[in-house]
């Protein structure tokens, strides 16, 4: 008999029925029709048209300067632009200006192969939010950070920039797997807000999860749909607009939190303090990880929503000492029966292999990638494909079985292109590099600008670097214990936590691993997991020789540490210490204080 | 009230980590184990030869070397501790005991054994795992990791005797110190007590930091005479306060609030006498690790215990021992950095206060706080808003 082919999310899900009440919406509608109204009222049009109007005199500006400089290229120069590409990146970037001033022209080609993804895009999520469109919507009208999502072709955009060839196929095809899971997960969200869609069949289907916790515990119950609760209205949408969480870490600031907490849980905890969360689920899964801050926020969603049924996952920290697995076992069993419990539903361990499976495969065609990115020829770079192997590990975890054939598909593109021997960014490459520390990539789209403006390829980051040993599919006590073997190894916790060697000793076998003695170290002024390394760190640097780059940021609160001033230890380090000219000067220097 | 004629030989010991008595026990060939956190049983570093020694940098002033390998923005005990092990003031360990409960704690500890801060044939630094809630597979992980990583390490290296009878007796002394700590406690409860927040801040201290069998004389002898103590006839402070919150080995700091008015009656906090100064009651039917383990994860009052029933837990002590102990307010204070304190403090003192109906006191504060100006000017302003509570609640208002 041929298997069932599984269908994810479940189609069930967009079925059950919403519970809309029409009065609460209408008087939400109400307030925020007077909110919009005030807002009009206080506009100063007249500065508005001035602004208006000096956008199109830059615009006719620098449509003349691009004419000027086109028509004064050579005839060689003029074609390569047109086949290949503009170089000057720093264009696109208008001061005081929430988008790029145009698209990026990457030659014919590219740029249409590029177009097709952006139309696909909008189809996919149009397609998506169409099936349950009003709540969907409504959000808008309750949530602040909803709006910024509507700019997440600008983020695209974005974390594609100066990319050609089969990196540019490569990865558009990873980040719109893990739009298609934003979207779609938003849309749950909006159908199980009691506020607003509020399907109390859904609900009673909905397992959230505390920050970053991982998603494989869920492939055990297929007829259940697990969501990171915090991960679309706090995390993620910070990546998109970095603006979108401040409002919540001053609210928490302003109860009394204390500033040099991570922005991380602060955000969270702000996010509650002001309401800014949906109320759903039938219960949530806290977590003590990664770190001390987040093991804390738990009080805060308890106290948010008391009546919302809790269950603590805390895996022990010391995790490479092999005495504490059975612990670590333990929970996840005792999580399961949690949410059998809470649920009714049936732990499926059939169900549970099946997803392994796939996920142990994902991680194959992973290890293919590094294998790739460790040689000469490096193909798979940039934002796109870092941000996807998170995802990928963290969230998705071989629960979607349409994810394993993006994987064929990008793998066999990166196979070819090894064998072409492309380069990722088309004549850009001077330093292999490695990241180090929480990242800050996204904030600053860092790894695409670096390779752009100064030839700086980043070729792994410590947050990709996580478990690759295959899950058990078979005996059913050592799964759990892998599976908590895994979920002790989530992005970061991997490194930041269970001793000092996860993080300093790690980085030195990774740099030479993947020949990288560049390292841009990412500095969250608020982890103290990774400041209480800083000196160990750069006594043993040194002694190596290593190029290290020590970059500042506070993740999602730009105003600790401004994109620009991150950019500006890159600058300073490659004009000071290495003394090199920029690959393209035009990035050397440009506002983006608002730009999304 | 006439001083107490041991208080001056005690603030003595808690000048330095190495004082006369940890040295003294030393010479008798026993063996120093230090320690800094609760989540690890005390009791069992007292066993056979072995005496724990609580790490404290006592008259701490700059942490320049520190800050540079731990950066300025971490907890500043962490950092004192390095500081204090890069300038050689913990050579005379012969083991540490460090836990992975909080990350900077962790790293302190992880400092001391990449910068190599004890020279002493032997020494060595152990890591442990805690649990962060209390169920039977918890318990079990956090017996295994005491069993270990921290006994069998003694037998291997030092061949101290760690077996179940060793155990036994190191609680029984460990009790006596209870008992005795316990009851002067208890004093604090009186209208006018014989003892003053800063007097037992200093006393408790002292049994953390000296070997047990060494101070036991001295601690018997006081407890003896503020049986005897007279209060003044007129109390002079305005207003009872317990403490709650983090790490504070500091009784400056205790010192500095008593100034300001307000009597410390309680003190439920890292190095206070709630939790750790409980007595450990054994049953003869099962093993003593076990008990002592269990009995640790029960009373321990660390924010980083997760699960709801001690974060209820934590409150409810806090309520408890300011309504026992006859408080006006409470101060819940947190070491600067630190993550799950500055968290606890933020949400709890809002619930106090609201809930409970506590006066609340709210306050961050560096490791060494004996002079700070800002936080005795925030202290005053408690102290009044207290004393006007209390007019307010005399005139029936």
């Amino acid at each position: 008999m041929a298997k069932k082919k599984v269908q994810y999310p479940n189609p069930d899900f967009w079925k059950y029925k919403d519970n809309m009440q029409l009065k609460p919406q209408m008087d939400n509608l109400k307030e925020v029709g007077g909110i919009f109204w005030e807002m009009l009222k206080e506009t100063d049009w007249k500065k508005f048209g001035q602004d208006r109007i000096e956008d199109f005199k830059s615009d006719g500006a620098r449509i003349k300067e691009e004419f000027a400089a086109f028509m004064g290229a050579s005839n060689a120069e003029k074609i390569d632009l047109i086949l290949h590409g503009e170089k000057h990146l720093g264009r696109l970037y208008r001061k005081g200006a929430m988008a790029t001033v145009r698209r990026e022209w990457r030659g014919i080609e590219d740029t249409a192969y590029d177009f097709w993804r952006w139309a696909k895009m909008w189809g996919m999520l149009l397609m998506t939010f169409s099936h349950d469109l009003i709540p969907a919507l409504n959000m808008l009208f309750y949530y602040r950070w909803m709006v910024s999502y509507f700019c997440c072709h600008t983020f695209l955009d974005k974390n594609i920039m100066g990319l050609r060839g089969s990196n540019l196929r490569m990865s558009h095809l990873l980040i719109y797997d893990v739009f298609r899971y934003v979207a779609e997960n938003l849309v749950f969200l909006a159908k199980c807000d009691e506020k607003n869609g509020n399907s109390r069949a859904l609900n009673r289907k909905v397992v959230l999860f505390d920050e970053m916790t991982m998603g494989q515990i869920m492939a055990g119950f297929p007829d259940l749909l697990g969501i990171p609760y915090q991960l679309l209205p706090v995390f993620l949408v910070s990546e998109i607009d970095q603006l979108t969480c401040v409002p919540y870490i001053d609210a928490v600031e302003s109860y009394g939190l204390p500033a040099d907490t991570c922005p991380v849980p602060s955000s969270e905890c702000g996010a509650l303090v002001i309401d800014a969360l949906p109320h759903m689920g039938s219960c949530f899964i806290s977590s003590s990880m990664p770190c001390d801050g987040s093991t804390m926020a738990s009080s805060y969603m308890s106290r948010r929503f008391p009546d919302l049924p809790v269950f603590h996952l805390c895996f022990p920290v010391r995790y490479l000492d092999e005495e504490t697995v059975d612990m670590g076992a333990e929970d996840i069993k005792a999580c399961i029966k949690f949410i059998e419990e809470q649920t009714g539903a049936k732990w499926s361990w059939d169900a549970y292999f099946e997803a392994m499976k796939r996920f142990n495969k994902e991680t194959d065609y992973e290890l293919q990638k590094w294998e790739v990115n460790k040689s000469a020829y490096p193909q798979l770079l940039g934002p796109c494909y870092e941000l996807f192997r998170k995802w990928n590990y963290e969230m998705d975890g071989g629960n979607d079985p349409r994810i394993l054939g993006t994987c064929e598909k990008v793998n066999k593109i990166l196979l070819k292109a090894y064998e072409n021997k492309e380069e990722p960014y088309p004549g850009k490459m001077k330093y292999r590099a490695i990241v180090w520390s929480c990242p800050a990539h996204y904030y600053a789209n860092f790894s695409n600008w670096a390779a752009n403006c100064w030839g700086i390829n980043v070729l792994v980051e410590m947050e990709s670097l996580n478990f690759t040993k295959h899950l058990e599919t078979e005996d059913k006590e050592e799964a759990l214990r892998d599976l908590a073997r895994l979920y002790e190894r989530m992005v970061m916790r991997r490194h930041t936590n269970g001793g000092y060697q996860n993080v300093v000793d790690e980085l030195w076998l990774q740099c030479e691993q993947w020949n990288a003695p560049f390292i841009i170290m990412y500095q969250n002024v608020a982890c103290k997991n990774m400041a209480t390394v800083q000196g160990i760190l750069d006594d043993q640097g040194r002694q190596r020789g290593y190029d290290m780059v020590w970059v500042e940021h506070d993740l999602m609160d730009p105003r600790t540490v401004s994109r620009r001033t991150m950019r500006d230890k890159v600058n300073s380090y490659m004009r000071t210490v290495k003394r090199a000219e920029p690959i393209d000067a035009s990035l050397v220097e440009f506002e983006d204080e608002v730009c999304m | 009230m006439k001083d107490l004629k041991h208080l001056i030989y005690f603030e003595s010991l808690l000048e330095n980590a190495d004082n006369d008595l940890v040295k003294q026990a030393q010479a008798d060939g026993k063996l120093a184990i230090g320690y800094t956190c609760f989540h690890i049983p005390e009791v069992i570093l007292n066993c056979d030869k072995c005496f724990s020694v609580r790490l404290r940098a006592p008259n701490t002033g700059s942490i320049d070397i520190a800050t540079y390998y731990m950066s300025n923005y971490t907890c500043e005990f962490a950092r004192a501790l390095v500081e204090r092990g890069i300038e050689g003031g913990y050579q005379f360990l012969d083991a540490m005991i460090g836990v992975d409960a909080c990350s900077m704690m962790n790293r302190a500890m992880e400092h001391f054994e990449i910068l190599g801060v004890s020279e002493k044939p032997g020494f060595f630094v152990t890591h442990t795992d805690m649990p962060y809630k209390i169920t039977d597979y918890t318990l079990k992980s956090y017996v295994k990791q005491m069993r270990l990583r921290v006994l069998d390490r003694l037998t291997e290296v030092y061949g101290v005797d760690t077996s179940d009878a060793a155990i036994r007796k190191a609680v029984e002394e460990h009790n006596e110190v209870c008992r005795i700590i316990s009851e002067i406690s208890e004093m604090r409860k009186a209208d006018n007590p014989v003892i003053t927040g800063y007097e037992f801040h200093v006393l408790n201290l002292v049994t953390y930091t000296c070997p047990k069998y060494l101070i036991l004389p001295k601690l018997r002898e006081t407890l003896a005479e503020l049986k005897k103590r007279k209060p003044d006839a007129v109390s002079p402070f305005r207003a009872r306060v317990a403490i709650v919150g983090s790490e504070m080995d500091d009784p400056n700091l205790t010192k500095l609030i008593e100034n300001c008015g307000a009597l410390v009656v309680s003190d439920r906090y890292c190095f206070g006498s709630t939790p750790g100064r409980e007595v450990i009651e054994l049953r003869d039917d099962e093993d003593a690790l076990t008990q002592i383990c269990l009995h640790c994860m029960e009373v321990s009052e660390c924010a980083r215990y997760i699960a709801d029933e001690k974060v209820l837990q934590r409150r409810e002590t806090a309520d408890r021992l300011a309504k026992e102990f006859k408080a006006e307010g409470i101060i819940y204070e947190q070491m600067k950095y630190c993550d799950y304190w500055g968290f606890e403090r933020a949400l709890v003192s809002h619930i106090m206060h609201d809930e409970y109906g506590w006066p609340v006191l709210s306050i961050d504060r560096l490791y060494n706080n004996g002079n700070s100006g800002q936080l005795r000017t925030r202290v005053q302003a408690f102290v009044e808003s207290l004393e006007i509570k209390r007019i307010h609640s005399e005139e029936g208002k």
